[in-house]
């Protein structure tokens, strides 16, 4: 027989180990959850419908947030304009015509890296490019433009992640029946990489709908007092309006409600693409044959 | 003189969420015997393997009916500890799966767990159980090296000799030889030959379970068949099935 | 990549007999490409450099701009890299303006390491229970909530540390202002934490389940399996987790924007205002005048900024895989 510890000592080290496991757990998921409550109970407070259908007024005390929600929803879908086609096209080339060499070795490198480039060094870009460059000026086409670049490697990376996971068998059964490699593409592996793609995409329409720092730099105003009717308009976004009505002016406690609004109505519509997104792929992977 | 049996299951039934995998299983599995469980894939004998040191638990949704006795002690009883259970059962998988540690730090893995710490106790552990698992020879210069380095036959010794470090009193196989080429096999059924452990070993080898067992249970659709010394189970089955089983009509 | 599919080359050729006559000419294989074929191709050859190039691109902008700053021009003598980054006199806006960005450095830094001190450990410890100790429900509830929470952006919690935390500092321990290092370090680990927990809860799963069962059959308990077989042979992912996070650190602008304060000082203690490099940008490139010395300032703020998350990058990168090639 093997002498060592009793087993009671055992025991009770492992019922201390895991207890203080699951009280890590709990209280951070208690404290993320405990913020997100703070928010929408807050944030209910203000939104009503005129706060989500009139234009602010009275140094953003009054009236709604209307500019807001359509600035960034466009510029959400702006940005998804420029990086849908490079990411998908540059995540094609490297899953189904690229040879393996220092060449995509780069490429992946190059796309991993930009990842995780911070937003505002995005920000810088946008605009000595686009803004100066360019000489769009602080508008809503930079905005796009600096945005698109900012998600492109997430596109990029997810897209080549579902393209991945789609069988080479696919490929090869499609080839074999005479499909050259774009017929074999088309119809056969997109349709079945295209839910995984997408869901990268939308991920990425909810990173896009929260950054703020490049938003800041390239395209956003105060305070417009119409909608942009043209892509050189400067345009107002939810995140900028928070940081503006956070940090700036008199007004900050008088607003604070306010704020938490528009926090509110950011949330939902990045929380709700990010949850579209995670239902969207349990499905597929339950669904998944192969 | 009757030994008192190892394992005894007495009405055992298990099931995966709603799919009933065992239908009311009795068996008693002798002591210092090697016992062969037999069947087609899906037939509920790897099941009933993972059964007898709980390895079942890990499995979401499974419930189970009826007791397993081992040691006069029901593995599922309110007082039983999964733990000791599976310090006293020992189990060798299907694949070889030595941790990725040395060949010694592998060996040493159990003692150290219930607080084995002396060096000279350890190695004297590594040497019993490395002999005991006919491997000693073999790696006695290069129990430092990572196990992964040695062929699969020799990981899957080396598994063997893990769970022989504890001193089991039962070793259960899964499917052990799967995995390996014939003259790994060989050296594997070599080793349960010769030792003189209580083995329950799980194969869809027939040729195997008769080379190396005393008896063999034949599982079929989660229940059990036919159970009977092995020459007799395949010299004179009782069961209809069992006969279309072993003469290759099915399965 | 190791599947490209369809045959392009064979390296060994085709040996044919000689026997018959056949020449014994080793050849390729290659595809016949349409116009079209090739048309497609060249398209997504031209996305993918696209996609990589503007790397380069961001690097060119960011050191061009950057360059004019540490040039000699009449009316702006040269400022030495060793005085950017090693002096303490950030006047940018003086008529005399100095550009010594010692203290954002040194803001970055601590609220970088000091964010991450406090995220690491509840981030591990939730990755490990959602990966060894969680029951299947409970991983099925909480794991898609954590994701969820990693995608909060992050001027909503930079606002939750504004109106919240900051008041609550100020009046619990009785400090001039709740905007400081320690409250931005506490906002940025909660921004840390579901992207700490989701990658090393990744790294924890992809330990085979073999070896896990193995722990599990030689008596081992579920603590004891965590700690000597998925730990250890998690630790590469489990540090590429951690540099990670700490590269989200230290690049992360509104945050730190709203909520470290904003005073260009090396911090003496925890609640000391701290103004990191990524609040600086954000902060004062509306003011600065395009191409002028601060403009050019900003910009090498932001080369900086970018080859040290790079170098972070490259760091896990190289990390994961020297396990890998180890395991």
């Amino acid at each position: 027989m093997l002498l060592g510890y009793s087993p009671k000592a055992r025991k009770n080290r492992e019922w201390l180990a895991l207890l203080a496991l699951k009280l890590v757990a709990y209280v951070a998921l208690i404290i993320l959850a405990l913020m997100i409550f703070y928010i929408v109970f807050h944030g209910f407070k203000a939104i009503n419908f005129d706060f989500l259908t009139k234009f602010p007024s009275d140094f953003m005390r009054k009236g709604g947030i209307l500019p807001a929600i359509l600035g960034t929803l466009y510029l959400a879908a702006g940005s998804m304009v420029v990086s849908l086609p490079l990411g998908f096209g540059a995540a094609i080339y490297l899953t189904d015509y690229a040879k393996p060499g220092p060449l995509v070795s780069i490429i992946r490198l190059g796309v991993a890296n930009l990842a995780a480039v911070p937003s505002v060094v995005f920000g810088l870009f946008g605009l000595a490019l686009f803004v100066v460059g360019f000489g769009f000026g602080r508008s809503l086409l930079s905005g796009c433009l600096t945005l698109g670049l900012l998600t492109l490697p997430t596109v990029t990376a997810a897209a080549e992640e579902a393209l991945r996971q789609t069988p080479q068998s696919f490929r090869e059964a499609a080839l074999a029946l005479g499909a050259n490699r774009w017929q074999a593409i088309r119809q056969v592996v997109l349709p079945a990489a295209l839910p995984g793609m997408l869901t990268g995409a939308i991920l990425a329409l909810g990173r896009a709908a929260g950054e703020t720092a490049p938003i800041i730099l390239t395209a956003a105003a105060a305070f417009s007092p119409a909608l942009p009717d043209s892509l050189f308009n400067e345009v107002m976004s939810l995140p900028t309006h928070i940081f503006n009505m956070a940090t700036n002016g008199a007004f900050i406690e008088q607003t604070r409600v306010r704020q938490f609004g528009t926090a509110l109505v950011l949330m939902a519509l990045v929380l709700g693409l990010s949850l579209v997104a995670i239902v969207i792929r349990a499905k597929l992977i339950r669904r998944r044959k192969w | 003189m009757v030994k008192p049996p190892a394992i005894s299951a007495r009405s055992v039934s298990f099931y995966y969420g709603e799919f009933q995998a065992l239908r009311d299983i009795n068996l008693e599995i002798a002591k210092d015997e090697i016992t062969a469980l037999i069947g087609p894939s899906g037939c509920g004998k790897s099941t009933f393997l993972k059964l007898l040191n709980r390895m079942n638990d890990f499995v979401p949704g499974a419930r189970l009916s009826g007791e397993i006795i081992i040691g006069g002690v029901n593995v599922y009883g309110p007082q039983a500890d999964p733990v000791e259970i599976r310090r006293k059962v020992g189990m060798v998988f299907q694949k070889p799966n030595p941790f990725p540690k040395s060949i010694y730090d592998n060996i040493c893995y159990g003692p150290r767990l219930v607080g084995v710490k002396k060096k000279s106790a350890l190695d004297e552990v590594v040497e019993k159980a490395l002999k005991a698992a006919a491997l000693w020879d073999d790696v006695k210069d290069k129990l430092n090296k990572s196990a992964f380095e040695l062929s699969g036959g020799q990981q899957q010794r080396v598994c063997i000799a893990r769970a022989l470090a504890l001193e089991p009193d039962i070793l259960l196989m899964d499917e052990p030889t799967s995995a390996l080429d014939p003259i790994a096999t060989a050296k594997v059924e070599e080793w349960i030959k010769q030792s003189k452990l209580s083995i329950v070993i799980v194969t869809h080898n027939m040729q195997q379970a008769a080379r190396i067992s005393h008896g063999t249970a034949f599982f079929y659709m989660g229940e059990l068949i036919e159970f009977a010394p092995t020459l007799t189970l395949f010299t004179s089955p009782k069961e209809s099935r069992t006969e279309n089983y072993i003469t290759g009509r099915f399965g | 990549m190791k599947e490209s599919n369809g045959v392009h080359t064979i390296n060994q050729g085709l040996e044919s007999g000689s026997k018959a006559g056949y020449s014994n000419k080793i050849f390729t294989l290659r595809p016949r490409l349409s116009p079209a074929e090739k048309g497609s191709r060249l398209f997504f050859l031209i996305c993918a450099i696209l996609a990589m190039g503007q790397m380069f691109l961001i690097m060119v902008f960011l050191f061009k701009e950057a360059s004019g700053l540490f040039i000699s021009k009449p009316g702006s003598p040269a400022l030495s890299l060793v005085d950017f980054l090693g002096r303490n006199d950030w006047y940018p806006t003086y008529p005399d303006a100095t550009f010594g960005a010692l203290a954002l450095v040194a803001g970055s830094i601590s609220v970088a390491l000091f964010s991450t001190f406090l995220a690491t450990p509840v981030g591990l410890g939730l990755a490990a229970y959602l990966s060894c100790v969680a029951s299947q429900r409970r991983r099925e509830l909480f794991k898609p909530m954590v994701e969820l929470l990693a995608s909060v952006p992050s001027v909503i919690l930079g606002l939750v540390g504004m109106a919240v935390l900051a008041p609550f500092l100020q009046q619990a321990l009785n400090i001039p202002t709740g905007l400081n290092l320690f409250n931005a370090s506490v906002i940025l680990a909660i921004m840390a934490i579901p992207t700490i927990a989701s990658l090393a809860e990744d790294a924890l799963s992809a330990v085979p389940r073999d070896i896990q069962d193995a722990s599990y059959a030689l008596g081992a308990t579920c603590w004891e399996t965590i700690w000597r077989v998925i730990l250890p042979s998690a630790m590469g992912g489990l540090a590429t987790a951690v540099i990670l996070g700490l590269g989200r650190a230290l690049g992360e602008t509104m945050v730190v924007l709203m909520v470290a304060g904003g005073a260009a000082q090396i911090p003496n203690s925890l609640f000391d205002s701290v103004r990191p490099l990524t609040a600086t940008l954000a902060a004062e490139m509306g003011e600065a005048a395009i191409g002028g010395r601060h403009y050019q300032a900003l910009f090498a703020l932001g080369a900086v900024l970018f080859l040290t998350t790079l170098a972070f990058n490259l760091l896990a990168w190289h990390l994961s895989r020297r396990w890998r090639g180890a395991r």
